[in-house]
This record gives C-alpha cells, structure tokens and sequence, in this order.
C-alpha cells in the first residue's frame, strides 16, 4: 500500500512533464522495473542487431572446443563455454534470441487477442452464443497439445510459423475463460449497468468500461505465459516435435544440453537463465504497470459501489 | 432447465471432440509404416491395412467407430493387441492421483504466498515471493527434474530416481509438476487479492476494526478468487493431458506418457480412448468450476 | 547457516534411513534389475524381433530351434539338435528331447508345427514373420514326436539362419491378440507384469539345460539415458543395455561394444545434383569423421558398407573415404564447370533420435557440406513420418535427398541387407545399377564361397565405384553395469539380454 502512494505521488509531483516523462519518472521510483526496464531494451537490442554481429559465429562447429568450459582464457565468444559442437554458446543465445522472441511474442500475442476478443463476446453477449463459444474452448482443452503439435507439424510441415500455431491453439482457453469471468463480473456492476441503461453503445461499454477492468488480469497472465510459452517449446523439443535444427531457440538448447547435464552443465544453463532472467523482467514490469496505471482503478473503486 | 441445456452441450461438445480426434488422428499418416519392417512391400501394406480396416473410405470407418463406441466396443490397440480402453483406464489413475496432490499444493502454496505478497506490493517479501515463484515457473521441468535426480538420489542418496511406490517415490515428481501452477497461481492471486485489497468493503471491514488475517484470507481472498479458479482450472486440463514430461522423465505409468506413445506410433484406438478419458475428466472439472463461480459470485447466476 | 544445512540434511537423512524408506542397494541377494529404455507393447513370441520385446523374452522366456555363434557367426543347435536339406524348398530339423514349456506340456515336432502356426496367423502382423522370412510361407509336417519337416513356398539356402529368430512356444497359447505372459522352453517364467511400472520373471527348476545362477530379474522402463543410467549408479538397477555417450562417465562400470548398426545417409543417387558421382564423392570427403566420433564414441569404426566385419558377405579390402575438404570442393567446381546444378538446395531427411544425437550429427555434417559449397537444409521427423520417405513409392521422388538411415543385420548373412537397400527393384533402393543386381542376383542362391565374394564384390562396387551413401560409421553402444555383475555386453545385446550370461563377483 505505501508502494502505491508513493508512485502516486511521484506522479501528481509532476503533472506538466510529458506522458513519456511521467512515465520515466515513475520507473526511476521503482528500482526492480527499471533493472526489467532495462534488461528488456538490451534484449531488444540484441534481437535486432546481435545476429549481424556474431551471427557467423554461432554455426561454425569446432571440435576442438566442444563442450569447452566457461572461461575468460579463449576470447570473449567463449566466455559461456562451447556447445557441444564447439560453437560458442554466448553467440548462440544472443543469436537464438530473436528466434525464441519471435515464437514467444508472436504466440501470446495471437492467444491473448483471439482468446480475449472471444471472452469479451462471450461474457457481454451471454445466451446461446456464451454456450457455443465455452464449449468449443472446452473442446480444446481437452485436445491434447502434443496431438495438435503432431498434426499440424505433419499437415503443415515443421518450421516456426506452424509451430506458432500450435503454441497459440494451446494458449487461447486460459485468456477465453478469464475474460468471460471477469467480463460477467464487470457486467453487474453498477457503472457499467448504468452506462448500458444511459444508451452507451456496446462498444463503448466494452471498450471504456469493461476492458480496463480485464487488461490487468490479461496482462498479468500474458506475463506468466511468456515464459509458459517458451518452456512449452522447449518442452516440445524435449519430445522430438519442437523447433528443426538448424533453427534454434533457448528451449532447444535446453533440451539439448541436458543430456549434458552431469558432465557439461553450461549448455543447458545459460540458455535456461535467460529465459527465467526474461521471463522475470517480463513479470515485474507488468506489475509495474498494472500500479502506474492505477488512477483508473481508483476512479472505478471511486466509481461503484460494492458490497460482499 | 438450464442443466439440462448444459448437458446437451455438454455430450454436443464431447461429441465434436470425438469427431475431431478422429479425423486428425488419420491425418498424421499410415500406421502400416510403423506396424510393418522396413522392406515391406506395397502388397503387405495393403494387406495390413485391409486387416485393420484402414482401406474404407473414412467416413465408413468413422461410422463403424461410432456403432463400436454405442457398443461400449472402443477399440483394439494396434501395439498391443488388446482392448484400448482397458489401457487408458490403467494409466489414467496414476495421472489423476499425481495432478490432483500437485495443485492442492500449488493452490495451497498459491494463496498463502500470493496473499503474504499482496499485502505488501513492491515490498521486500513481495519481491522475494515473486521471485521465486516466477523463476521456479519459467524454468524448464526436464531440466529441473534430471537436476534434482543428479542431486537428490545420485549425490546424496535420499530418494529414489523414479518409479512409482511409497511416499518418497512421490516428492521429486510433485515438486517438478508444482513449479509451474505454483508460479502462475501465485501470481495470479496476488494480482487479484491487491485489487481486493484496495476495494471499499475491505476498507470498510478495516474501519469495523476486523483483524488482518481475517480480513486477507476470508473477506478480500473470497472476492479475489474468480480469477484464481479460472487460471487453476486450465491449468488442471492442461496437466491432466500434459503431465507428459513429468511421466516420461520419471517412468511414472500415467496417461500423459501413453497419449504420446499412441501419437507417435498412430496406435489411433488408443488415442482416442485416452482422450475419452481425459475429456470426460475436464468437462466434469468445467462443471465443477461453473458451480464454484457461481458458489463464489451470486451475480454469476442473473448474468 | 552452512552448518544448519548441514545438520538439516543429516536429520533428514536419519529419519528416512530409520523408516526404512530409503531404498537400498541390494543386499546379496540373486535377482538382478534391467532398465529397458521403454515398456514392451507386449510379450508376443512372433513380435521379438521388437528390441524391447527381445530384451525380455529371447533365451530367457522362449528359445527358438537354432542360434548363431556371436563369435563365430556359424548356426548351432539349440533347441534342434541337428538338421539336414532334403530338397532345394525342404528341411528336416531332429528335436531335443526331455525339453518340456513352462507350463508342463512336452516339446515335440507339435509344439514346432502349433509354434509355425503362430507366426503365421493372419488375426495380427507378425513382424517376425514379415521383416525376417521375408514374407516366405513355411509349411510343417510332424514326422514323429521328434522330426520335423519345413517346406518353404521358395529355396531358402539359409534356412537354419533363419529359423534362429522362430521363438518355440507352448501349444497351450491362445491365438488372440499379443500374448503378454509367453509361455516357452527357456530358463525363466514370467511371474508378473504390473501395466506401466515393471514385469518380474523367476527361475523354473525344471530347465532342460544348465541351471543359471540369476534366479530371477525385474524389467523396468524409463526413456530418459540419464535416469537410467542414475538408476545404476544408485543401486536402484543392475543394468541398462543402452545409455548415451555423453552419460557413459565412468570407465568402472560403463561398457562400451559393437552393437552391430551401421549408419549411412543414403544419397538419392538418380536425382540432380547427386545423380553425379563427383557430387556424390565430393560429400563423403568433406565431412571430418575421425572429429565427428565425439558424437558417438570413440570407439566407433568408420564405415565403408552397410554391413560389419560379423556379417557373411563383408568386404575386408574397401578402404572408408579418408577426410580431405580440398579435393571435395576441386570435384564440386569441376560438376559445376560440367553443368551440374550443385547449387540446387539438398535436403537431408533425418529422424529424431534414431540414434544418439542424431540431429547434432545432420547439423556438423550441414556445416562441412556448406564448406565445400554445397547447400543442404535439415528437415527432422518423427519416426512414422520418416518411415515414409524410406519406402518406395518414395513421396517426392524429385527431391534430391540424403536419407538418414540405420541398419543391423544379425543374422549376419548379406542377402539380409543387399537386396531391398541396393538392387533396383530393393524397396529401401535409392541405386539403380545393372552390376549390382547381377551380382545379388548371383549371390542369393548361392552358397559358400561363391556367395561370399559375390556379396564382397557389390560393397565393393557400392563404395568405390557408386558412391551410394554418404559412410559413416559401424557404430558402438554403451551399457552401464553395477559392479556386482559380472557381465560384458556382445553384439547381440541390441536385441536380447540373456540373463543366464549373468554371473556375480565374489563380494568382498
């Protein structure tokens, strides 16, 4: 709670500063989210140019350095130790991270949008439309995701853009049910079943009451579910059916690395720390929002009134 | 009425599954190449196929399925020649057991450290929960699981490396399987129990002079478990077809592992038993959570 | 804190040690624990050509009439004590006698005929049946309780070779479905099978041969190399027939030995680019195989036929390709200034984990072949759909591919690999060549020498003059074995664990 008025009145110390400033300012107030703040935009960084840089790097095999250990005595590409094809490991996650980026960012994306978008119809709308749409989700919960994966590898043919596909399918359900919930939730409040009786029109009810209410729970699962996502494709790997050399992401080094595991701890390591380092950063700066957003909420907490 | 509404649906959308699994099933290609050596020629893959009845058209095999399932009749394994369902209902104990113990102890570490987070938001015990929670949750579980056995049973020696038996047989897999639903429900209940917390009727029952821990655990976490239960209740459907590497890792005999044997071999009889199974499990959880939200929100029930 | 840990640990070692929770190592008891890499489908005597299935049942369970000499590769008896041609289609197998199944009822030339019935049947596939008759149908023909006779629907020349993989089960058997508790003449019987966790077998007093020491064994199942091999190393098992390179650390207890597979990519040698020899020589030469051994042991031989040194047929005099990147790409520019398209993309097609990191290989080999010039793409499948790009009809016969492939051949006689991998009408054949086939053609009837060097001359043919695969090596497995064992793995461990080979060290 004292968290929270703080960051409030960092922020009413500054109403004539930009968005951007104010935006800054509160970040500067929160140590943890800048530290995330700034793990980010190096990893964007990195996404975009890293490739250019080191690409050559990460696919040259080098017997001689297989499964060479962490050290500073090789050079600077041999800092993580080798792989076990001797490639330089700091090359690969720094190459790998684009990959593993876009199969990430693109899956959420697409689940929470498609799961949400539904949710919100399902919720507001209610009736028969609520019964079909909950029921096809429930279809596909009960569908297994390595079923799908197998299909549409097959069908399709294995490459990143199906395997998107898969990780999305799987993903939609837990967006689709929570934005119902909340939407039901949200529906019966007073503001909002006042708006509907003023004649708002159903989009703007959806769009100005309703979804603000339901972002942060969104947002604060899409979080959790970066990594799930990741973790997922590498668990796919593990099984045979994820990510086809020669493409490569952190969770197929993972996979890989751990049959290395008593013997060469480093590949699988570092590949697993910068997805749980991405993963956490993820997190803190979407809990970071959820309170710099917070004004909103108070004006609905001010707003309603709600009783147990 | 309205259970009887849900019921239909309920069988219409069980059916629609069937329907699916079956067709897909038969798009991931010809078992004759998994059944048959390498040198078979074309001549003993027709003859396979006419054995299996894989040589109808597909919708007379789809129709011969169904007449099967009205029957009570689902299937013969291709792999092991014997009855599909007998096989799925062997394995699917040892999953459920397994899931059910790891989220009651995910929800239940979920609330108690979710809602110690909550009350302090950016604070240090905050921070701490979340870190380990979410690093514990975005670590893959192969790797953890083949860690821990390396340190746990080769190591030290305390606990056996895997297979199914007493109490210590149980504490590697469930701490694996916990990770993940422990991280994301964490999370999730602190997200929603900080929102509780700073909504008027908490602040009223703060005013009536209400004591803290009832305040958090009965007042603000009943508010806030909308959310929760729904997170937790994919997460169930999720693991009750995907406690897959846990299975594999630890040989533990579970549906999962079996659903992944069946795909790969395109043993189609006993894919389709498996996921018979399993989606009886989750739309009987479905229905469960309906009543819960109901049972949490009266609202629910006009909406 | 470091202290607090400590006590921590040592409580909580304590209280487990107390209950008696803590599984312990075996104390000296006689029974052995084998961890299979996965769980039998069942215990079918027809389907033990299935590794898993074997492992279990073969000269444990069941034991068919002849065997072969690992070391010798010559046939011997076993369950027959001799046998002689009558005609070019017809054996006559003598019996053992005083030989009676688990289950009381006497081995005669009835339970031999019912046996013949099994792998015949048409309810189900038998992959004995299919993969090691080739498909031939046998008819028998009961002379006495003691003689019987085989008429093969063609000359079968090594008939006693293959009648190796025939397991003799009881005529009590029913004929539904994969059996799952086999009843035969072996030295153990199967007293449970719990679906999923493990399957135990026990010592039957009443065994015609010598008693084996082993009196009894535990089957367990776990996929993963690292678990089985920890199982080992705790106590937990006694042996595991196969774990990865990577997890063989301890020269104490891990075994490394031949285990008969041979490794190629076969070249899709009538498609452009590759339907030019040069291209085809210039991709064995790039790739280094001495530094790609670290991938599969070191103890792997480089390949130069499909076939290993056991093998009837093998050619000792063909030198493997040695490792000379210049020359590949002098003969890739020298296609090229032919008009050969060697810019055109070659897809390799490989198969998860058909062998120990399979895929690591495909990604060395893409490197070295891009090198030399060469563009090559990877595309991995899962097994099923690998299958598909195996067999002829091949699903995109115009693409020019380099088919990742494994092959053994036990029964160590050529004519079980020259036909469907080389000869034009093979359905495994990416080779059409007039000389191979005569050569085959001329081999498969034949016997003795002439068969032999004939054999000899198409590997020859196939690697010097052809250059149908890409070599690689006669490979090596690693098995890890608690000392307290006293066993060493041959060549047949792929396929069987005979427990009665199993001795224990004197304990000290």
């Amino acid at each position: 709670m004292t968290y929270l008025t703080e960051s409030t009145k960092v922020m009413k110390s500054a109403p004539q500063r930009s968005r951007f400033g104010t935006a800054l300012s509160l970040l500067w107030a929160d140590k943890f989210a800048m530290f995330a703040a700034l793990f980010l935009i190096l990893l964007a960084i990195t996404c975009m140019v890293g490739p250019l840089l080191i690409g050559k790097a990460a696919s040259g095999i080098n017997f001689a350095g297989r499964n060479a250990p962490p050290s500073f005595d090789k050079g600077f590409l041999y800092i993580l130790g080798g792989d076990n094809l001797g490639r330089s490991l700091l090359a690969r996650i720094i190459v790998g991270a684009q990959t593993t980026m876009a199969v990430a960012i693109t899956a959420v994306a697409a689940s929470v949008i498609v799961g949400a978008l539904l949710g919100l119809v399902a919720g507001y709308r209610g009736g028969l439309v609520s019964d079909v749409i909950m029921r096809v989700t429930d279809m596909i919960m009960s569908f297994p995701s390595m079923l799908t994966a197998l299909v549409v590898l097959y069908v399709l043919g294995p490459s990143v853009s199906n395997l998107v596909i898969v990780l999305a399918i799987t993903r939609i359900p837990v967006y689709l049910r929570t934005t119902r919930a909340e939407v039901m939730e949200a529906r019966s409040r007073v503001f909002v079943t006042a708006a509907i009786a003023m004649g708002a029109s159903h989009a703007r009810v959806i769009f100005k009451h309703i979804l603000p209410i339901v972002l942060p729970t969104l947002l604060t699962i899409a979080a959790v579910d970066f990594a799930a996502v990741i973790i997922t494709e590498s668990g796919l790997s593990f099984l045979g059916l994820g990510i086809q050399a020669p493409d490569f992401t952190w969770g197929s080094m993972v996979a890989t690395g751990r049959n290395y595991i008593a013997s060469a701890w480093w590949l699988s390591f570092w590949p697993g720390l910068a997805i749980t380092l991405t993963a956490l950063s993820l997190n803190i700066l979407a809990s970071w929002l959820r309170i710099a957003t917070d004004p909103q909420q108070r004006w609905r907490l001010e707003g309603g009134h709600n009783h147990d | 009425m309205r259970f009887f509404k849900r019921s239909l649906f309920t069988l219409l959308s069980m059916a629609g599954l069937l329907l699916l699994v079956f067709f897909l099933s038969r798009m991931t290609g010809d078992p004759s190449y998994l059944f048959l050596p390498l040198d078979a020629s074309a001549a003993d893959r027709a003859a396979f196929s006419q054995l299996h009845g894989f040589d109808d058209p597909i919708y007379v095999q789809f129709g011969r399925y169904v007449v099967d399932l009205l029957n009570l009749d689902f299937g013969t394994s291709l792999s092991q020649q014997r009855s599909a369902m007998d096989i799925a209902l062997e394995a699917f104990p040892h999953t459920l057991t397994l899931v059910s113990m790891a989220l009651a102890i995910a929800f239940a570490g979920a609330i108690l450290f979710g809602s110690l987070a909550a009350r302090k938001p950016g604070g240090m015990i905050d921070r701490l929960i979340s870190i380990l929670s979410l690093t514990g949750a975005s670590t893959p579980d192969f790797w953890v699981a083949i860690i821990l056995v390396l340190i746990f049973a080769v190591s030290l020696g305390w606990l056996p490396t895997s297979g199914v038996g007493g109490p210590l047989y149980w504490i590697i897999p469930l701490f694996v399987l916990v990770l993940r639903p422990f991280g994301l429900l964490g999370q999730v209940v602190r997200g929603s129990m900080i929102n509780a917390l700073s909504s008027p009727y908490v602040k009223t029952a703060y005013a009536k002079g209400a004591s803290e821990q009832k305040i958090i655990f009965v007042h603000a976490l009943r508010n806030s478990m909308l959310p929760v239960i729904t997170v937790a209740g994919d997460l169930a459907a999720n693991l009750l077809n995907g406690a897959v590497i846990v299975e594999t890792v630890f040989g533990w005999p579970g549906i999962g592992r079996l659903m992944i044997d069946a795909i790969m071999q395109r043993d189609f009889a006993v894919i389709q038993a498996s996921i018979l199974v399993t989606a009886c499990a989750i739309l009987i959880l479905n229905i469960l959570l309906d009543i819960a939200y109901v049972v949490l929100d009266p609202r629910v029930r006009h909406a | 804190m470091k202290k607090g840990k400590t006590y921590l640990a040592a409580g909580i070692s304590g209280l487990l040690a107390v209950a008696g929770l803590v599984p312990h190592a075996h104390a000296a008891n006689e029974t052995v624990t084998v961890v299979l890499p996965e769980e039998p489908p069942s215990l079918e005597p027809c389907e033990s050509k299935h590794s898993s299935v074997g492992r279990v049942l073969i000269q444990n369970i069941t034991e068919p009439l002849t065997v072969i000499d690992p070391q010798t590769g010559e046939v011997k008896p076993e369950l027959a004590t001799r046998w002689e041609q009558t005609a070019p289609d017809a054996w006559r197998f003598y019996l053992r006698e005083g030989v009676k199944f688990s289950d009381g009822a006497p081995f005669d030339a009835k339970a031999v005929a019912a046996s013949i019935e099994r792998l015949q049947r048409t309810d189900m596939t038998c992959n004995t049946k299919q993969q090691t008759l080739g498909g031939v149908d046998i008819k028998t023909n009961v002379v006495n309780d003691y003689v019987v006779e085989f008429k093969t629907s063609k000359p079968i020349p090594i008939f006693p070779t293959m009648m190796t993989v025939v397991q003799m089960s009881s005529p009590n058997m029913t004929l539904s479905g994969a059996s799952r508790n086999p009843i035969g003449t072996g030295p153990y019987v199967i007293t449970a099978w719990n679906a999923g966790t493990d399957i135990t077998v026990e010592r039957r007093d009443d065994y015609w041969g010598e008693k084996p020491v082993v009196s009894g064994a535990r089957y367990v199942w776990r996929s993963e190399s690292a678990l089985r091999a920890a199982m080992v190393a705790t106590g937990e098992a006694d042996l595991t027939p196969i774990i990865s390179v990577a997890d063989a650390d301890n020269p104490e207890t891990d075994l490394s030995y031949p285990n008969g597979e041979t490794t190629r990519l076969r070249i899709s040698t009538m498609v452009p680019p590759l339907d030019d020899k040069r291209v085809r020589l210039a991709l064995n030469l790039a790739i280094d195989r001495e530094g790609l051994k670290v991938l599969f042991g070191e103890g792997a031989q480089l390949s130069e036929q499909l076939v290993g040194p056991n093998v009837n047929g093998f050619n000792p005099d063909i030198k493997p390709f040695a490792y000379d990147p210049e020359k590949a790409k002098q003969l890739v520019a020298e296609a090229k200034a032919d008009g050969v398209p060697v810019d055109k993309a070659i897809t390799i097609i490989g198969r998860n984990e058909i062998y120990v990191n399979a895929g690591e290989a495909l990604e060395a080999m893409q490197a070295m072949w891009s090198e030399i010039g060469l563009n090559t793409q990877i595309r991995m499948f899962d097994t099923g759909n690998w299958l598909r790009y195996q067999n002829k009809p091949f699903p995109e016969p115009d693409m020019a591919n380099l088919h990742q492939d494994q092959h053994d051949n036990l029964l160590g006689d050529a004519t079980f690999t020259t036909f469907n991998k080389y000869d034009t009408e093979g359905v495994n054949s990416a080779v059409s060549d007039k000389r191979v086939d005569d050569l085959i053609a001329k081999a498969e009837p034949a016997t003795g020498e002439t068969r032999t060097k004939a054999f000899q001359e198409a590997f020859a043919l196939l690697h010097d003059d052809i250059v149908a695969d890409v070599y690689m090596y006669h490979m090596v497995g690693y098995t890890r074995v608690n000392p307290r064992l006293d066993w060493r793995p041959t060549l047949a461990t792929n396929s069987e664990i005979d427990l009665s080979s199993i001795r224990f060290r004197a304990s000290e």
